[in-house]
């Protein structure tokens, strides 16, 4: 396996720019700002650096700037609950199945494999449009969708992290810390939590932010598809709605993609990060 | 294990798993909101309605109806598309789109081979240097860049402002070539810029190892050429991995198109999933993510397989 060298520089960008996104995502709505779906009529469609919006108005005079925080709220809310949830769930199974093998593993696995054999997107995008079935009659409120969109993500992202965490953890379950703890009969939950998870953490972590610059992009992905959230309420959302006016008023498209660009290279940048202080770790043994 | 063996019981868990996925598939259909006969004859009246919910199977239970549609797959009745007092066989629809979505994936995967080969050799020759690291960083980026915000944005420059290629259609080849070839640029190019990135990535990693390997040192003792002896001594050995990964994608690829199709309109099978969704054809639906499923878990299996027969040194890994 190849070494990456850490760059501190990439590292911090990318922290700071994570951060920053977390943040505004948080405390974005104390931010002097336009309400996101508040229209400027006098406004419609002016570029960025106008002297009212910063980063200008979409077509239908929407501000950019309130529209990409109030974006990086909701993406950063799915983002990090999906892979929280998601990943807590898969991992929780994945090191117990290695941990317990048996006809518990062998269901486990069995049941990751089925879910696997789906393409992630097309399994949320199936998921989706049962769970959060709308029409021109009775639309599915942004709420519900969001809802809908977290619990497929979740479903989605349970197998992939389970895999990972029932690979890494078997590598642990059979060394002689472990044996020796079983050996004096020490309950096999403190096992786990004690000795295996530390272990297998920051795997687990590293993938994990992984997960979440790929949870941006499938719901990017899904709003450009149209079974998204709707409304210009998340980047992907914005993103699709731009879509139409790329001609006109191109910062509407360019604008959201960098932002889903920038974040979700950061979260990359930080994954392999957290992978390569891994591989120091391991090779000081 | 005899390999025979081998083969049979991978295949007997594909299919179980494959069975499995429908299955779950039909399930999840089975509990849109509503009647899902209705929703899939989009506001016809009552008697064709009930004539539908007969004929898809959707009177007869959960397991009725998955039983009826599958039964229906294994002996080549793939259903039907209802639009409009018509209807449409999927299989006609999914012979006409499949070509479209393999000529796609090929160029990606054609053009990104061609790019990922060069980078990935000459950068492991020269690790570290400042070439490698450009590249290294470089492709690392790309690889983490959304491919719909790349085709966005190539569209937004290459198509509304310079005008080169139409932003989106697509042209048979047998109509146009020259036309069908412009009108793949930018959807290929979104599509192979990450795989370029990966399979950069993958093909540095063994060329380096490679390059480590006494025989290398030793071809190169004897004066053999550093061109000679990266292509011919090193490359071979290292493209396996690469190879595997390549044809990995080919799988995933058929249903991974869908945002980058239905962005650039291009009537691949990506395409007709998007289309079946907002269409609300339930069975056609069902019948293409199976098939997408399928393609995903047997180009899987055949390479795990096709490994397995080519280097012995894999079989034994179980656990």
């Amino acid at each position: 396996m190849k070494t990456r060298k850490s760059r501190p520089v990439g590292f911090y960008l990318a922290g700071s720019w994570l951060g920053l996104m977390v943040f505004i995502g948080l405390f974005g709505w104390i931010l002097p700002l336009p309400q996101w779906d508040e229209a400027f009529f006098d406004d419609l469609g002016v570029g960025p650096f106008s002297p009212r919006h910063l980063l200008g108005t979409t077509q239908d005079g929407y501000d950019m700037l309130a529209g990409l925080v109030n974006g990086a709220r909701l993406s950063v809310f799915i983002s990090f609950a999906s892979v929280l949830i998601g990943g807590g769930i898969g991992a929780l199974i994945g090191i117990t199945a290695a941990y317990f093998r048996g006809k518990y593993d062998l269901i486990v696995v069995s049941i990751f494999n089925i879910l696997l054999s789906i393409p992630n997107l097309v399994l949320s995008l199936a998921l989706l449009s049962v769970f959060a079935y709308s029409d021109a009659d009775n639309p599915a409120s942004t709420n519900r969708r969001v809802m809908v969109l977290i619990a497929s993500l979740i479903i989605v992202i349970i197998p992939i992290l389970g895999r990972i965490s029932r690979g890494s953890a078997l590598q642990w379950t059979n060394r002689e810390f472990v044996l020796a703890s079983k050996s004096m009969g020490t309950k096999s939950f403190t096992i786990i939590f004690k000795h295996i998870l530390p272990n297998v953490a920051p795997a687990i972590l590293s993938i994990g932010f992984l997960a979440i610059g790929s949870v941006i992009i499938v719901e990017g992905s899904l709003s450009i598809l149209g079974i998204g959230i709707p409304g210009g309420a998340s980047w992907g959302s914005m993103l699709a709605n731009g879509r139409g006016n790329i001609a006109y008023s191109p910062h509407e498209v360019y604008l959201p993609a960098l932002f889903i660009a920038l974040t979700v290279i950061s979260s990359n940048w930080f994954g392999d990060y957290v992978r390569s202080s891994l591989d120091k770790r391991e090779s000081k043994i | 294990m005899n390999f025979l063996q081998v083969i049979a019981k991978r295949l007997v868990g594909m299919a179980l798993v494959i069975t499995i996925a429908s299955f779950l598939l039909s399930c999840l259909m089975w509990q849109l909101p509503g009647d899902p006969a209705q929703l899939i004859a989009g506001g016809a009246p009552e008697g064709v309605v009930s004539a539908i919910r007969v004929e898809v199977g959707l009177d007869r239970g959960v397991f009725g109806f998955f039983w009826h549609w599958f039964s229906g797959l294994l002996s080549g009745d793939f259903g039907k598309y209802y639009l409009n007092g018509g209807t449409r066989d999927v299989l006609e629809v999914i012979k006409a789109t499949l070509p479209v979505s393999l000529q796609l994936i090929l160029y990606a995967q054609i053009v990104a081979l061609s790019f990922a080969i060069p980078l990935g050799l000459i950068s492991a020759y020269k690790e570290n240097s400042r070439f490698d690291r450009i590249v290294s960083s470089t492709l690392f980026t790309l690889v983490s860049f959304p491919s719909f915000a790349l085709a966005l944005i190539m569209s937004l420059i290459f198509a509304v402002k310079l005008g080169w290629v139409d932003p989106i259609g697509y042209v048979k080849p047998s109509e146009n070539l020259g036309q069908h070839f412009k009108l793949m640029v930018l959807p290929v190019i979104s599509i192979a810029v990450g795989l370029t990135s990966s399979y950069t990535r993958l093909l540095r990693t063994d060329v380096i190892a490679t390059l480590k390997e006494d025989y290398v040192t030793m071809a190169a003792s004897k004066g053999i050429s550093n061109k000679r002896v990266l292509w011919f001594h090193v490359f071979r050995p290292s493209s396996t991995t690469l190879l595997t990964s390549a044809a990995l994608n080919m799988g995933g690829l058929i249903g991974g198109t869908i945002v980058i199709e239905t962005i650039f309109v291009i009537p691949g099978i990506g395409y007709e999933v998007f289309y079946s969704i907002g269409a609300r054809q339930v069975i056609a639906m069902q019948t293409l993510i199976l098939l997408i499923s399928f393609a995903y878990v047997f180009f899987n299996t055949i390479v795990d397989l096709l490994t397995n027969a080519i280097d012995p040194r894999t079989r034994e890994r179980r656990g």
